[in-house]
């Protein structure tokens, strides 16, 4: 098991002068001149504030939404705001503090602070960061632009068919939540990519899985389960959305769906969603409790387990958000017992925390004091969070403010105050800055007791039979002076948080200039200029230079891969286990090529939502053509030298390696995508199983026919997956026409299966929208035809590269992109046709 | 690499297990399998109970052949088995008692 003895031990660089080395490197890494310059950037530093400060902005948004709520029912028969505007309000505030403040935030969090303390100099895919960045906004402001036209959505954050269907919310409103929150989605598997494989790809020499700091594990966890449970949610949506476009009835109990599917699929992100917003804010705590406390960490390796078993046991919860829709003695047994369990590895970071701080000297200093927060909060929303799990108390409680009040103690417990901690322990490192003495502890005393004078009375409220959603209530004296307490401190919170930004923004415009490292940290972060500079380390930590004490020797260049002579942005790549040098990734500069995309993106959106649905072909068009040009962007058009990294030390460029950061991104990225494979196949086996009118009428179209083309389809699918072998073994041999050949044949017959599956749908496949066994197989139809096209680029592309002499004996390029998608498609496309063949023959 | 694949086959295990006695509770539901007699009193509750000793059979197994080693890398795959089992053990208890449909 021991896995570092493979790591060579590595020579320091010859020190050089420190003020030489930044200004090279900043030519190279710095962002553009002007409003352009920020529009082209793609550097991590630039893109995680511009994510986190985006979120604050929506998490104002959302805040105000909450006190227009409070406003309402401080009152009985509150006439504040009328019904649909109080629905759209709570779904939005709902929406946004989930999908556009939460996830953003910890996108933000993770994109800023990985690289500085793993030791690189950015995230692995530069231009998929600001991709991200583009949707998030852009999704964001359609969600934004509805709420203000008055057509935001208004059916709860969680769409609820069929309340959500296009019988019972006609117009555009649900339209938007699907379609903006997918856009919006688009970021989080981004940022779930590149943070997987910065973690496991890029940390600095010789930083072994079990000695990097405690915060990439949580990432590394987050972003796992983002790859995994974000999936289901799109599905879902997309299910939703077709069916309120195309009438396919998924959902439609009359036609063989049911809308218990949709609370599958969305409960199936949205419990491990909590843990997706909590993971990150348990590794802010777990790095600042012992930096403050004068200590270490107590229970590294409990810590991590903890962490293994919470992502894990987090997809087994999903079912506790629907005990009450009628679910079998055994099936409740099953998800009530998990949701219990998943206490325990919380409660052991909980006591490594307290034990940490039994340890060591703890200091009351302002980031200390949300932390604090965080345990009398978080705790508390844990323990009614066990309360929940226990079935026959779920059933009273379901749909109160009970759940409210429990809600929000687990996620400004568990997520907000631990932000709050980060913030004043980070804003020194961002801003270069020290606090404004006094500010910052009394924004925290005012939202600590603003909090709890409205949530905790909320539980209350709940046990007294209030339910949640409700514009107006009866004048029940019980609930009356309840009602008015929480707005009261509702109010009270905001002034909190209001102070809160205020302090923030003090700090960063008028603080004054703060040490090197205010908390004498021991992680990377602290070992650079403050403010953080474009490049990040002059020189990237070998194995003996991995804390803040480095600082002077890494920007003299001490460490590997000492500037930028090349000029080009390099950085190390490692291998995923024991961390040895592997080879040296070059990463694209700055472009506006992701905003572009982003808007093509936008565009297709924005068709769908107006209707015109033919007008998506092109902006599909565009997408197709803008992720072309991303590739050529990526292409090596010739040898490179290996690259001295240090003493003894000559590495490769990636374009000769075929284990590049792009190849486990890619394999990351067929991670999510095969999940959302997974939860159509769950789709699949809920409705043929458990949804009433099945089985399905016979088919009217089918038998032979539809098994020829099925089985044609496969064969030129299968001889794709061949052809790409083919190219690879010709280009390894040195026949470059021989691997332009097998790109050729690759990409002819993945066209001829994309012709074959349009063919099938338009004439063998019977109409969609007659019952829900139709419209699975028209999705499956349409799921193998997209990666049909998918691969058919592929392949296209290898035969541009190998015409271009860009694919060589020593360079594969895309080939091995290829195979993994050639690969992948035709899996999917036999159990696709499996399960087609089948329902044609069951039926 | 291989650190992390010991460390998560305990909780894959459970979540192939969960997985696969959900979905056969589910399918034995609709296919009336509680009311074909078997021993432990109906072929639901045996199926589901014989995935659920596979289950823990499986991390049983994968404690006894976990690598050896020191310090964290022998920690987190030990520790991670016995996630593996104690999460299969508990979370799927009811198939023994809990009325099936």
């Amino acid at each position: 098991m021991s896995e570092a003895k493979f790591v060579p031990e590595i020579a320091p660089n010859p020190p050089q002068r420190a003020l030489a080395l930044h200004r090279q490197l900043d030519r190279v890494w710095a962002n553009g001149p002007g409003l352009w310059g920020q529009i082209t950037a793609v550097n991590h530093t630039t893109l995680g504030l511009r994510f986190m400060g985006t979120a604050l902005i929506f998490f104002a948004i959302g805040g105000i939404l909450a006190m227009l709520i409070r406003a309402q029912l401080a009152t009985p028969q509150g006439a504040f705001l009328d019904t649909d505007l109080y629905n759209q309000f709570f779904t939005m505030h709902g929406s946004i503090m989930m999908f556009l403040f939460a996830i953003p935030m910890l996108e933000g969090l993770a994109i800023y602070m990985l690289p500085k303390i793993l030791g690189t100099r950015d995230m692995a895919f530069p231009r998929l960061t600001a991709l991200g960045y583009w949707c998030y906004l852009f999704g964001g402001l359609i969600l934004l632009i509805a709420l203000f036209a008055g057509v935001a959505p208004r059916d709860g954050w969680f769409m609820y068919t069929p309340l959500s269907s296009a019988t019972y919310s006609p117009g555009i409103n649900a339209d938007v939540w699907l379609l903006g929150i997918t856009f919006v989605e688009i970021s989080a598997i981004c940022a779930a990519v590149e943070i997987t494989v910065t973690i496991l790809r890029q940390r600095a020499p010789g930083m072994k899985l079990t000695q990097m700091p405690l915060l990439a594990w949580y990432m590394l966890g987050t972003s796992a389960m983002m790859l995994v449970g974000f999936p289901p949610l799109i599905l879902g949506s997309i299910l939703l959305e077709v069916e309120r476009a195309f009438d396919w009835p998924f959902f439609d109990v009359a036609r063989g769906g049911d809308p218990l599917l949709w609370q599958h699929l969305f409960w199936l992100f949205g419990h491990p969603e909590v843990y997706i917003i909590f993971l990150p804010a348990a590794g802010v705590l777990s790095t600042i409790i012992p930096v403050l406390c004068r200590t270490t960490i107590v229970g590294y390796g409990a810590i991590v387990a903890a962490i293994v078993a919470l992502v894990f046991l987090s997809f087994g919860l999903w079912v506790h958000h629907m005990f009450t829709v009628g679910i079998p003695h055994m099936a409740l047994a099953f998800f009530s017992a998990a949701s219990v369990l998943v206490a325990v590895p919380t409660a052991v970071q909980v006591f490594a925390w307290i034990g940490t701080m039994w340890k060591g000297q703890p200091q009351l200093r302002l980031p200390m004091l949300h932390v604090l927060g965080f345990f009398l909060t978080f705790v508390m929303g844990g323990l009614t969070g066990v309360m929940l799990a226990i079935v026959p108390f779920n059933w009273q409680a379901h749909d109160t403010a009970f759940v409210t009040a429990h809600l929000h103690y687990v996620l400004i417990g568990g997520f907000v105050f631990p932000m709050m901690a980060a913030a004043t322990y980070w804003m020194p490192q961002i801003t270069g800055r020290a606090p404004i003495k006094g500010l910052g502890a009394a924004a925290f005393w005012v939202i600590l007791i603003g909090f709890h004078g409205t949530f905790f009375i909320m539980h209350l409220t709940g046990l007294m039979g209030m339910p949640r959603r409700i514009d107006v209530y009866p004048a029940n004296p019980e609930w009356t002076w309840l009602n008015l307490t929480s707005s009261i401190f509702g109010f009270v919170m905001t002034i909190g948080f209001a102070l809160f930004a205020l302090d923030l923004i003090l700090q960063a415009l008028m603080g004054r200039r703060t040490a090197r490292n205010p908390w004498r940290a021991p992680t990377l972060e602290w070992a650079m200029l403050l403010p953080t500079p474009s490049y990040t380390f002059a020189s990237l930590p070998l194995p003996q230079q991995q804390d803040a004490q480095a600082r002077l020797t890494l920007a003299r260049g001490e460490g590997a891969l000492p500037g930028a002579a090349r000029g080009v942005r390099e950085l190390l790549v490692t291998d995923a286990g024991t961390a040895r040098p592997d080879h040296v990734a070059v990463l694209p500069g700055n472009s506006a090529l992701p905003l572009g995309l982003a808007a093509a993106i936008g565009l297709f959106v924005l068709m769908m939502l107006a209707g015109l649905y033919w007008l998506t072909l092109p902006a599909l068009a565009l997408v197709a053509a803008l992720v072309w040009r991303w590739g050529r962007g990526m292409a090596f058009t010739r040898d490179h030298a290996p690259v001295t990294v240090a003493p003894g030390l000559d590495l490769p460029v990636q374009c000769h390696t075929p284990m590049t950061l792009s190849h486990t991104g890619a394999v990351c990225l067929l991670v999510a995508n095969g999940t959302l494979f997974a939860s159509l196949l769950f789709g699949v086996g809920f409705l043929s199983v458990v949804a009433p009118g099945w089985p399905a009428p016979p088919p009217g179209h089918g038998g032979v026919a539809e098994a020829w083309m099925i089985g044609a389809t496969l064969v030129a699918l299968v001889f794709g997956a061949f052809a790409v072998r083919l190219a690879d073994r010709a280009r390894r041999s040195g026949a470059g026409m021989l691997a332009g050949a097998g790109a050729g044949a690759g990409f002819v017959s993945n066209l001829v299966a994309l012709a074959l599956i349009a063919w099938l749908a338009g004439t063998a496949l019977d109409d969609p929208t007659g019952h829900a066994r139709d419209a699975l197989r028209g999705v499956l139809a349409g799921y193998v035809g997209l990666h049909a096209f998918i691969v058919t680029g592929f392949a296209a592309f290898a035969f541009d590269q190998a015409r271009r002499g860009e694919i060589a004996p020593s360079r594969p390029g895309s080939l091995p992109g290829w195979r993994l998608w050639q690969d992948y498609t035709a899996a999917t496309a036999l159990i696709a046709a499996a399960i087609v063949l089948w329902q044609g023959g069951a039926a | 690499m291989k650190l992390l694949a010991w460390t998560l086959a305990g909780p894959t295990i459970w979540a192939i297990v969960f997985s696969l006695v959900y979905a056969l509770h589910g399918a034995g539901c609709a296919l009336g399998w509680q009311d074909v007699e078997a021993p432990l009193g109906s072929a639901h509750r045996l199926a589901l109970t014989l995935a659920w000793s596979a289950g823990l059979v499986a991390c049983g197994m994968l404690l006894a052949v976990r690598p050896a080693g020191e310090g964290r890398e022998a920690y987190l795959p030990r520790a991670g088995a016995w996630i593996g089992l104690g999460a299969t053990l508990f979370t799927l208890f009811p198939v023994v008692f809990a009325s099936t449909c």
